[in-house]
């Protein structure tokens, strides 16, 4: 099984414990920008009731839930990881949260594929605003800025900018969005893909 | 020699144009797709300083890498 079947058979696991959920982190931000390499899968779940180890009734051998819960910090989400054990693959959960901006987000989130299998994503606004929040709060990495830049560039004017500045004013983030939305490389606008 | 900035700008254009003819279905692929090409190349790099080590061995120096990788970015989530 390789990187890319991993995630495939993960999404498969969601969707037949019925467990709705979103590709978020650099999955993401490659859908809507620029592709670069990612070491781990992240999603946002909606667990509910449903128990976490559900999950491994519909994964194939070698998945393992690690025991450890984690939290992330700036939204206080928990976390979960699962691995692959033959390969170094990651796959982090963030359970999502009533918090108003994590709760949107997860209502927003848009229909996809994945290796052939139903999925969702956020929106892309949602990626801009997420990442440039992540990279005010301590996980200050010049990745989050870089992605948040490619999806600008790519996106360009199909953004609704409105609602990005709305939520950057709520995260302390606005004036970073309008630095990096001023310095974007501008092209002719052509049709974001689908 | 180093490449000129406008060099830069110019394949950076061509990478944005490419992203945008590129449908999201086949870009959500790209990334664990380049994760392990970049594995591949971490392994022969493990291979080349430890010519003697097993296909067992590699893989094993390999994860400790990327754990420790992780253990980093993790830090920096405090």
């Amino acid at each position: 099984m390789n990187e890319i079947e991993i995630v495939a058979a993960f999404i498969t696991a969601l969707n037949a414990a019925e467990i709705p959920h979103m590709i978020v982190g650099s999955l993401s931000s490659n859908a809507y920008g620029i592709e670069r390499s990612t070491k781990d899968a992240d999603f946002v779940v909606q667990l509910g009731s449903i128990p976490l180890r559900k999950l491994l009734e519909y994964l194939p051998p070698g998945f393992h839930i690690e025991p450890q819960i984690g939290f992330e910090t700036i939204t206080s989400s928990t976390r979960y990881r699962v691995r692959y054990q033959p390969l170094a693959f990651l796959i982090e959960l963030f359970e999502v949260n009533d918090e108003p901006y994590d709760a949107t987000r997860f209502q927003r989130r848009i229909a996809t594929t994945y290796g052939g299998q139903k999925s969702f994503l956020p929106r892309p606004e949602d990626v801009v605003v997420t990442k440039l929040r992540w990279s005010r709060g301590g996980k200050s990495r010049a990745k989050d800025v870089d992605d948040v830049r490619n999806v600008l560039a790519v996106q360009g004017d199909a953004l609704d900018l409105t609602y990005i500045r709305h939520w950057c004013d709520q995260h302390g983030t606005r004036e970073l969005f309008e630095q990096l939305w001023t310095e974007r490389v501008r092209l002719p606008e052509t049709e974001p893909p689908v | 020699m180093e490449p000129s900035q406008q060099l830069i700008d110019d394949i950076y254009r061509e990478k944005v144009q490419r992203a945008r003819g590129t449908p999201i279905p086949e870009k959500l692929l790209a990334g664990p797709r380049l994760f392990a090409y970049a594995c591949e190349a971490m392994r022969a790099g493990i291979r080349a300083q430890h010519p003697a080590a097993s296909a067992e061995l590699v893989e094993q120096i390999l994860r400790q890498r990327l754990e420790s990788a992780q253990r980093r970015e993790d830090s920096t989530d405090e």
